[in-house]
């Protein structure tokens, strides 16, 4: 019987963790009064899991050599990454929430020259696979043993750019990266079926020569298992189509589309956030 | 030039497991000696310009310094938040080989005619530009590049063009004078165009008119105070480009001359439209037309030189 992993991913009640990153996005999003908050609630398990189980790194030496990479190439949802960056050690709580200010080291999109730690700068969608197709090939033509992850967007999958990159991860045989789709099935202007249908997702990447599974992008068992249960040496690029909730965890960020985007945020709007997350 | 840049690339490739080279499809048989010899350091990727100016971004950030050649206007203009974002952003050691800069592939029609490519690259920060104007030159420019981290864009002209700049030398950013004297007449350039205007400096000075020709092949950065006696004893200084009229070379000196305060009323320009051309034929029929061939440029200056006032073109 096929798993409807979107109910899944709906059905999911978060843990305490997921909860506590939470908290720390809205304190970024309080200290900013903008940001792309229900795509960083989309992502926030997928991060989370990357850095708990997967990601070969260390916050002291953010530059270590042998670190695994992850781009974000989804920057907007940036606010998810900043929140496991703050909780890893990366950067204190304090400077998250400077986020967006003038002078911060946290902008709304995540920045390598100005945060150690992030691998790559991301904003403009379709770069982040290109970049780590190079830097995959990189860990080959050096014979070292590091790994490259990529997580982009659903409406991401628009750009042009991100089906060339698919066709050479595949030509290069490159099985030692992996991208993630955090696939919410939403975009700023409605559902990503109305505006350009992805459908079939896992078969075109099938199709694209990858190693292809689908997860509950918010059961960060499911997605540790998946991601540790990748074969290394098949010469296929790994897929994961993470079926995730846009704003998951936050009623007002899940049902309504304003939270995509938001500025001018008020402390009233805040409040009723964090009151929502803490009867989710 | 062509020939000899990616002749440069395999050479330096050899000595250096940094260097990589990368083509789009560039056709059977592209340095076919290379990806023999280094087949790891030798990529022919697909027709995907945004995806490989994003891989070998990749690559660069991981420590190789790729050279990445094919079209001009498939580099500039199909790629160009790619050399923004994913290059010059990161400050990435990549070198864009751009084949047929100006009317080259005029033949082809104006989707293969780099006709406004420098002023596109210049205006990305921290990308370094550059015009060489024959082999020699270019094999000075790659070789040098090895020792400096920023990245490069490096326009190509049709190949085989006559050698005019001395062979075996350490390439130094430093416009190359022809000349270096005061002259009634100084004509400012960059790139292929430099054959023509030392052409046109031979028929000049046949007639009795001194002429100092100043090649840029560097285009950031011009240096144009080392040459402010030559500029202000001269009667005219022509500024010859094989590029749509903005951006370019002119708008270089421009800038650098109000930088130094320096006015500047016997400054005239010989350049390509500011249009699409929808003739094809040869690239010296383009030139031809447009004012840009050697006996075209010393017609246009003798009438400039004979004028009392000079218009600005």
């Amino acid at each position: 019987m096929d798993i409807n992993y979107a109910e899944l991913a709906s059905d999911t009640v978060l843990d305490d963790r997921s909860r506590f990153l939470r908290a720390l996005v809205l304190d970024a999003l309080e200290g900013g009064g903008r940001g792309h908050l229900s795509s960083a609630l989309s992502l926030l398990e997928i991060v989370r899991v990357l850095y708990d189980d997967i990601l070969s790194h260390d916050p002291g030496v953010p530059l270590l050599k042998s670190r695994d990479r992850f781009i974000l190439s989804k920057g907007h949802g940036c606010l998810g990454l900043f929140a496991v960056m703050t909780d890893h050690g990366y950067f204190s709580k304090e400077l998250l929430k400077t986020f967006c200010n003038f002078d911060s080291k946290l902008g709304g999109h995540p920045e390598r020259f100005t945060l150690p730690g992030v691998e790559f700068s991301t904003g403009s969608l379709g770069h982040g696979f290109s970049v780590g197709i190079g830097m995959a090939m990189a860990a080959r033509l050096k014979q070292e043993k590091w790994r490259t992850y990529i997580l982009m967007g659903d409406g991401e999958l628009n750009e042009g750019s991100v089906w060339e990159a698919a066709m050479h991860a595949s030509q290069h045989k490159l099985d030692s990266l992996t991208i993630i789709i955090d696939y919410n099935q939403k975009q700023a202007s409605g559902t990503s079926d109305l505006i350009v249908s992805l459908l079939p997702l896992t078969e075109k990447f099938i199709s694209f020569g990858f190693e292809v599974s689908e997860v509950n992008g918010h059961d960060v068992s499911d997605l540790a298992n998946k991601l540790k249960k990748q074969t290394l040496t098949n010469g296929k690029p790994k897929a994961i189509i993470a079926h995730t909730i846009k704003g998951k965890g936050i009623v007002s960020a899940e049902t309504s589309s304003t939270w995509h985007h938001k500025a001018k945020i008020t402390k009233e709007e805040i409040r009723i956030l964090r009151k929502e997350l803490q009867i989710q | 030039m062509r020939q000899e840049a990616l002749a440069t690339v395999h050479e330096l490739a050899r000595k250096d497991p940094r260097v990589l080279f990368v083509g789009s499809d560039l056709g059977a048989g592209t340095l076919e000696a290379m990806r023999q010899e280094l087949p790891k350091q030798f990529f022919m990727e697909g027709i995907s310009e945004q995806y490989i100016v994003g891989f070998v971004s990749g690559l660069a950030q991981e420590g190789f310094i790729p050279f990445f050649n094919t079209i001009g206007t498939f580099i500039t203009r199909r790629a160009y938040e790619q050399i923004c974002i994913d290059i010059a952003l990161h400050n990435l050691p990549v070198r864009l080989l751009s084949g047929g800069g100006g009317m080259v592939y005029a033949p082809l029609g104006p989707t293969h005619t780099a006709i406004e490519d420098i002023s596109l690259m210049l205006s990305i920060p921290g990308l370094q530009v550059f015009a060489p104007a024959d082999a020699n030159e270019m094999r000075a420019l790659l070789e040098a590049s090895i020792n400096d981290l920023r990245p490069y864009y490096i326009r190509f002209g049709k190949g085989g063009e006559e050698l005019v700049t001395p062979n075996f030398v350490n390439f130094d950013f430093m416009p190359k004078v022809f000349d270096s004297k005061e002259s009634e007449i100084v004509i400012c350039t960059t790139g292929v165009m430099l054959q023509n205007c030392l052409s046109a400096r031979k028929l000049l000075e046949g007639i009795g008119k001194s002429t100092t020709v100043i090649h840029f092949p560097y285009l950031n950065e011009l240096h144009m105070a080392n040459y402010l006696k030559i500029m202000q004893s001269a009667k005219n200084i022509v500024c010859v480009e094989e590029h749509v009229p903005r951006g370019g070379l002119f708008t270089q000196m421009l800038h650098e001359f109000v930088k130094l305060r320096i006015g500047i009323d016997n400054l005239s320009h010989i350049s390509l439209p500011n249009t699409f051309s929808h003739n094809y034929g040869s690239q010296e029929n383009h030139l031809d037309l447009h004012g840009l061939t050697k006996e075209k440029i010393y017609t246009k200056i003798l009438e400039l030189n004979n004028s009392v006032i000079n218009d600005v073109i």
